[in-house]
């Protein structure tokens, strides 16, 4: 065989018929960590070429939802009639990073489910896991989503300053639990990318009823509102939202100051497991489909 | 498989099924429920009982008339396409340019693209920026057009960056769809130089291709397929006469015409 070094794929491929079912998973798992690079470069070139001719590309990433949050924060303190020095600002910092970490997720999502019809070109040229296309939007939500933490802290430090009662913790350890909690809503958003990506290859309007769905799902999660206003039974609405108990989590972390809940934990790790094990079973069982149906 | 095949194909059938009336949408899909109506469609046999050998360091010319499966064909051998019967077994790395401009970003720069492509077809990014230089050389742009964004880009010079990615991913097997109609005389001269250099190094080579002088000059066995089925195979003189015969049209000189 020619030049080993250049081998990249295994040396012997069988392509065989198969049809909505899983193709050996080990060699596919094994190919998808082996061109990770792809979709990480993907993600940056496409950066690279939606802000190429706009500086101001990048600033309306964090300006859209900081701005958002402020809405969101007038909306619920007119709702509420007023706030007080001490819940006023930590309401505003729960929305705030309720929303950059929603964001984050439905970014993932969007952008996921678009990537398999928007890449239709090379899909048709070249044989790689499709699920790299969707991993790849993930890592651009992910990049699009940190520069939001700095906002998020600068926010609450001037808060801090003005009002010097507010709840809103210093540096604690359970900021520690952060990455952890950030990781779940991250596998939880790609593995939902991965299932709407499939949806969106054969109903094409897929991607207009997610933004309902999207909207509806921010209504229901714990961005708006606290997730201690749930008690009893109530608290089952935290965990039928597969996003409730990272976002709860969230809020224990970074307005509590608190370790979350094992609860929320648990409940975080769960979803994201089934997230990424039924959009990844429904994606990779039919990505070879994907061709034919471009 | 034996050691001296690159690719194997036995007893190969693609099939698919089309939608032909309604566009494919949530909306559609439940107004025709709600009507009790099935989606009309049909289903395509593209190849039908192929079976078919290709031994390291030969070039397959396919020839046949438009929706002969040709693609098709290509794509299942490049393993984008899964077979409905039969199955394929391929030994060594593909390399496809199976349409031309795939993947390309028109807002990013050619070099850009060039790397984009490595990085798909598997290379790691430092493989990838090794080669850069010698894939932008090759390709040879006029000036200064390898850093400027895709979009500017004439359709010849579109086509040589694809090429030129494509044949220089030192790949095992390079299959090549309408490929070769891309760029003028003296890129045309380029490509088959590299093409006959990569034969010489005991790579396959398969292509479809319209330009029937092509096949003949740089083939060393043909097939020639009709409606998903491989209707003859051998030298690819005798399977470009048989295939012109068919056309009826004799070998008149514009189907010799590459361009």
């Amino acid at each position: 065989m020619a030049n080993p070094k250049t081998n990249f794929a295994p040396a012997i491929q069988v392509f065989k018929p198969h049809r909505a079912s899983l193709p050996p998973l080990i060699p596919y798992l094994k190919e998808f960590w082996r061109r990770r690079a792809f979709a990480i470069e993907l993600s940056r070139f496409a950066d690279k070429a939606e802000y190429l001719d706009s500086k101001l590309g990048k600033v309306w990433l964090v300006m859209n939802p900081l701005l958002l949050a402020f809405v969101y924060f007038l909306l619920v303190t007119v709702i509420r009639g007023g706030s007080t020095e001490k819940t006023g600002l930590s309401t505003l910092a729960h929305i705030l990073i309720g929303l950059f970490t929603f964001y984050f997720a439905s970014n993932s999502i969007n952008g996921g489910a678009l990537s398999i019809t928007a890449g239709g070109r090379l899909i048709l040229n070249q044989a790689f896991p499709r699920a790299l296309l969707p991993l790849s939007s993930s890592i651009s939500a992910f990049w699009q989503f940190l520069p939001t933490l700095p906002v998020y802290i600068f926010v609450v430090l001037i808060g801090k300053l003005f009002f010097p009662h507010t709840q809103i913790p210093g540096l604690r350890l359970s900021y520690l639990w952060a990455p952890f909690i950030l990781l779940c809503v991250g596998i939880t958003g790609y593995g939902m990318g991965l299932l709407f990506a499939t949806m969106n290859v054969y109903f094409r309007d897929t991607n207009k009823l997610l933004s309902y769905i999207t909207r509806i799902w921010l209504y229901s999660s714990p961005v708006l509102w606290r997730p201690e206003i749930l008690h009893g039974w109530h608290k089952i609405f935290l965990y039928i939202n597969p996003l409730g108990p990272s976002l709860a989590a969230t809020s224990d972390v970074w307005i509590e100051g608190r370790t979350p809940s094992l609860g929320m934990l648990v409940g975080s790790v769960v979803w994201a497991l089934l997230a990424v094990l039924i959009g990844g079973y429904f994606f990779i069982s039919r990505e070879r489909d994907f061709a034919v149906r471009i | 498989m034996p050691e001296e095949l690159a690719i194997r194909i036995e007893d190969l059938s693609i099939k698919y099924k089309i939608n032909i009336d309604t566009k494919k949408t949530l909306k559609n899909a439940v107004m025709r429920a709600s009507k009790g109506e099935k989606v009309r469609t049909r289903i395509v046999e593209a190849v039908k009982h192929l079976t078919l050998d290709v031994p390291h360091g030969s070039v397959l010319g396919i020839v046949g008339a438009n929706g002969a499966g040709k693609s098709t064909l290509m794509r299942a051998i490049a393993g984008i396409l899964p077979p409905t019967e039969g199955q394929i077994t391929v030994n060594g790395k593909i390399s496809t340019l199976l349409a031309l401009g795939v993947g390309f970003n028109p807002a990013l720069s050619g070099r850009d693209n060039i790397i984009l492509g490595g990085l798909a077809s598997g290379m790691t990014r430092a493989e990838i920026e090794e080669k850069t230089e010698e894939i932008a050389d090759f390709a040879a742009l006029p000036d200064g057009f390898i850093d400027m964004p895709v979009r500017t880009y004439s359709s010849g010079m579109y086509g040589r960056v694809a090429f030129s990615v494509a044949v220089n991913m030192t790949p095992d097997i390079l299959l090549l769809d309408e490929a070769l109609s891309a760029g003028d005389a003296s890129f045309k001269e380029k490509s088959f130089n590299r093409m006959r250099e990569l034969c010489a190094e005991a790579r396959t080579i398969v292509i479809v291709s319209h330009a029937l002088q092509t096949v003949n000059d740089l083939c060393d066995s043909a097939i020639w397929m009709h409606k998903g089925n491989m209707l003859a195979k051998g030298k690819p003189e005798a399977i470009v006469d048989q295939y012109l015969k068919f056309l009826d049209v004799g070998t008149l000189p514009s189907n010799l015409e590459d361009m």
